[in-house]
């Protein structure tokens, strides 16, 4: 079974070119808003993955150089935790 | 009607322009300010038109900051890079839309460059302001008086070699002529999305490769906490709820001019040009013609410029007389007391409307 993570941008525009860089590299993944209390400078955008390879996923969104605000895995109990790579 | 004004706006645009523009307007919400669908297709919307000017201008979809016309873009370059009492160089040939913003700030201006279609003066004069190491250098690609090309890549690596800023109008390029921010290594390059384009009006387009101030402050749907514009592009340009709907066409126009290719577009205006600047040589009128000209044409007609222009309109002909909002131009050409009759092609330019207006004019 695969994890769920988020992946939280600044801006709506980082959050869609990083949205076309992991569909290129096969990691489906959709676009929502940012939950409140993930963003304390309020109002963003994350990218929701399905994923076991997260450390690949976020290395390509590096390797094109976006940035990344924080990166989250929601567990099978719905609690969130940041990850740190 | 015979449109020869796409110097001022390409007044037909291919049909998928402005349907995009009534789907978008149907569908779309506020982009980038929520999550439900018809904000996330609007976000979607305005996100392929960064796609599609990023492919076409040689940069990353972020440096794509959404303007409402190349004068809006122009005032954020020209304010990002230049302060009050800086010295700044720029062509003979430069729009209101640079040399007003220049005027408003106090800067001492430095006119490099004031022959008409000769890049060796162009170049020799740039080479020689930009030794006093300027604020900044500002050059146009094609003067939309007398569709003048610029030696641009050469002026911008004059810039580069000497370490100075440098903000490229792409106003009458942009769409017929190679345009590349990373290519030319510009701090700005502004253009309009209502000529070479072919979007609707009220839409622009400034690609960054410096870091800009903003103009406008406001609302971004980003870091909605901080009271500082946010420091990331392109929202740190776009305060307030974006013209989707006009992006949404933009995008359009920008996909024609991709497939179609710039080459062949600028084929097309550049015949016309020069069927155009010969057949008026005939009539034995004053043409501006020359090596190194895009899709417009400045004449002198047999009266004054306006009412040659008006002549033309009640006979169904639409082209612009007088000062072109670019006194500087004129004056450079010595055309400031009389101003010209332009007549400007666009992508849709042939044979046959040309010779029509010749022969219109051959009646004046």
């Amino acid at each position: 079974m695969k994890n769920i993570y988020f992946v939280t941008f600044r801006s709506v525009t980082f959050a869609q070119r990083g949205e076309r860089v992991l569909r290129s590299s096969g990691i489906h993944c959709t676009l929502q808003r940012t939950p409140r209390w993930m963003e304390e400078q309020g109002c963003g955008y994350a990218l929701r993955l399905r994923t076991n390879q997260i450390t690949d996923a976020v290395e390509a969104l590096r390797r094109e150089k976006l940035p990344i605000r924080r990166v989250y895995q929601q567990y099978s109990s719905g609690d969130l935790e940041e990850v740190k790579l | 009607m015979i449109y020869l004004d796409s110097g001022a706006t390409s007044f037909r645009k291919p049909p998928q322009v402005s349907r995009a523009v009534a789907r978008a307007m149907e569908r779309c919400a506020s982009p980038g300010r929520g999550g439900y669908r018809p904000a996330m297709e609007a976000a979607e919307e305005v996100y392929r038109c960064r796609e599609e000017a990023a492919a076409l201008f040689g940069c990353l979809p972020e440096q794509v900051a959404l303007t409402t016309s190349c004068t809006h873009g122009l005032n954020i370059a020209i304010r990002s890079l230049v302060k009050p009492g800086d010295r700044v160089v720029i062509s003979g040939f430069e729009h209101n839309a640079v040399t007003r913003p220049l005027h408003a700030l106090g800067a001492r201006v430095t006119v490099a460059g004031r022959r008409l279609f000769d890049w060796e003066d162009t170049l020799s004069q740039f080479r020689r302001a930009l030794e006093g190491k300027p604020k900044a250098a500002i050059f146009t690609h094609v003067s939309n008086v007398f569709g003048y090309i610029l030696p641009v890549e050469e002026l911008a690596g004059l810039c580069r070699e000497r370490g100075i800023p440098f903000i490229v109008d792409a106003a009458q390029s942009a769409g017929t002529l190679p345009v590349s921010l990373s290519g030319w290594g510009a701090d700005f390059v502004a253009m309009p999305g209502h000529k070479g384009l072919l979007g609707p009006q009220g839409t622009g387009i400034l690609l960054c490769g410096s870091k800009p101030e903003p103009l406008l402050y406001g609302g971004t749907g980003s870091a909605s906490r901080e009271q500082e514009m946010p420091q990331e592009l392109p929202d740190r340009l776009e305060a307030g709820t974006l013209n989707v709907p006009g992006y949404a066409g933009l995008t359009q126009g920008l996909r024609y001019v991709r497939r179609v290719g710039t080459e062949r577009l600028f084929a097309r205006e550049h015949r016309q040009t020069e069927r155009c600047a010969i057949g008026l040589k005939r009539l034995g009128l004053r043409v501006f013609s020359g090596a190194h000209q895009a899709g417009t044409v400045s004449f002198l007609g047999r009266s004054d410029c306006e009412d040659t222009a008006a002549a033309l309109a009640n006979l169904g002909v639409a082209v612009r007389a007088g000062l072109h909002c670019a006194p500087l131009a004129h004056e450079s050409a010595g055309t400031l007391d009389t101003g010209t009759v332009r007549v400007s092609f666009g992508f849709d330019a042939e044979d046959a409307q040309t010779d029509a207006f010749l022969q219109i004019m051959g009646k004046l």
